[in-house]
C-alpha cells in the first residue's frame, strides 16, 4: 500500500510515465479525464451555490492538504481568489532531493479546473510563474452575462 | 452577499488528505485501461525504485525491520488495522481492512481493478537487490484484507 502522504511524488511519477509512453498530450488527456470524472463535487457545489462554491470546496481540500494559504472570497463582485504561500504538493516535490518531479507538475491546476469552471460560467487564472517556490496564485471570476 | 477571508498555516492542519487513495486509484485504472496491465506494474516499479530508493537501501543494511519500521509508521499514519510479525528471516503484515479501499469504497470511489498492485509490485520493488523476496499470499478485493509476506530469499 501507498500512503496518501506519499501521493503526490506517486501522482509526478505517472505523469512522467505517461509522458513517455505518449507524450504530454497523453498527460494532457489524463488531466482531461481526471477533471471530467473527479472533479463532479467543484462542478455540483458551484452550481449549487455559484462563486460561494469555490470557498467551500477550497476550504475543504486545502485544509487537508495542510497547505498555507490565504483565500479571500467577494460574492457581490463575483470573485474568489487563493494566493498559495506554500503548495503543501510543490513544497513536498521541492524537498525530496532524491527524485526528480516531472517538469510540469504544477499544469494539472491550470487545467483541471478551468474544464470544471468555464461552462459553468467562471473565469479561472491561475499564476505559476512562482511554482519554484511553491507559491501560486489562483482567482476565478464570474464572467459578465450578456 | 458576503465578503470572506481566511489564512492558514501548514502546522494548523495535519497532512492527510484521504482522497488521493481515490486519485491514485483513478490514475492506475486511466492507465490500465489505455497502456495495458504491464503499463501499470512499470509506474509503480518506476515510482517506487525512485521514491522509495533510502527505504531499499536501508533494507540493504538492516534487513527487514527498516521494512517493518516503514509499514509501522504508514499504518499508524493511516490508521489501518493490522498485525504485524517480524524475525530476521520473514515479516508477515496481516491486513484486516485496508484504510485506503475502505476509504474509497466509504465515499464512493472507484478501486482500480489493479489496486493491488500497489501493494504487490511495489513490495517486490521494495525487495530488488536485497537478500529479500516478498509475496501477496491473500487479497480481498472488496476490503483490502489480506496477508503480505517477505521472507529472505534462499542462497
Amino acid at each position: 500500500m501507498i500512503s496518501c502522504t506519499d501521493f503526490i511524488p506517486a501522482y509526478s511519477e505517472l505523469f512522467k510515465q505517461l509522458e513517455k509512453l505518449g507524450g504530454p498530450e497523453a498527460v494532457t488527456g489524463f488531466w482531461e479525464y481526471l477533471s471530467d470524472n473527479f472533479l463532479h463535487n467543484l462542478g455540483t457545489i458551484v452550481e449549487e451555490h455559484g462563486i460561494r462554491g469555490c470557498w467551500l470546496y477550497w476550504s475543504h481540500t486545502l485544509n487537508e492538504e495542510a497547505a498555507d494559504f490565504t483565500m479571500e472570497l467577494d460574492e457581490e463582485a463575483g470573485t474568489f481568489k487563493i494566493v498559495m504561500h506554500r503548495c503543501p504538493s510543490k513544497a513536498r516535490l521541492l524537498e525530496f532531493q532524491h527524485i526528480e518531479p516531472y517538469h510540469n507538475y504544477c499544469g494539472h491546476c491550470d487545467l483541471l479546473y478551468r474544464r470544471v469552471l468555464d461552462p459553468l460560467g467562471y473565469e479561472y487564472k491561475i499564476d505559476l510563474s512562482s511554482v519554484d517556490k511553491a507559491t501560486c496564485v489562483c482567482t476565478v471570476t464570474r464572467k459578465p452575462t450578456e | 452577499m458576503a465578503k470572506e477571508s481566511m489564512t492558514r498555516s501548514a502546522s494548523d492542519n495535519i497532512y492527510l488528505h484521504k482522497d488521493f487513495h481515490g486519485a491514485l486509484s483513478g490514475g492506475i485504472d486511466y492507465l490500465h485501461k489505455n497502456y495495458g496491465e504491464e503499463a501499470v506494474r512499470e509506474y509503480l516499479r518506476a515510482f517506487t525504485r525512485s521514491f522509495y530508493a533510502p527505504l531499499i537501501r536501508n533494507v540493504e543494511e538492516r534487513g527487514l525491520s527498516a521494512l517493518k519500521e516503514h509499514f509501522e509508521r504508514l499504518y499508524e499514519i493511516e490508521g489501518g488495522d493490522v498485525c504485524i510479525t517480524c524475525t530476521e528471516d520473514e515479516l508477515i503484515i496481516d491486513v484486516n481492512a485496508c484504510p485506503a479501499v475502505m476509504h474509497m469504497r466509504k465515499h464512493g470511489y472507484k478501486v482500480a481493478d489493479l489496486f493491488f498492485e500497489t501493494t504487490r509490485t511495489v513490495n517486490e520493488t521494495l525487495c530488488e537487490g536485497t537478500q529479500f523476496a516478498a509475496e501477496l499470499l491473500h487479497y480481498d478485493e472488496e476490503t483490502g484484507r489480506g496477508r503480505q509476506r517477505f521472507y529472505r530469499r534462499q542462497a
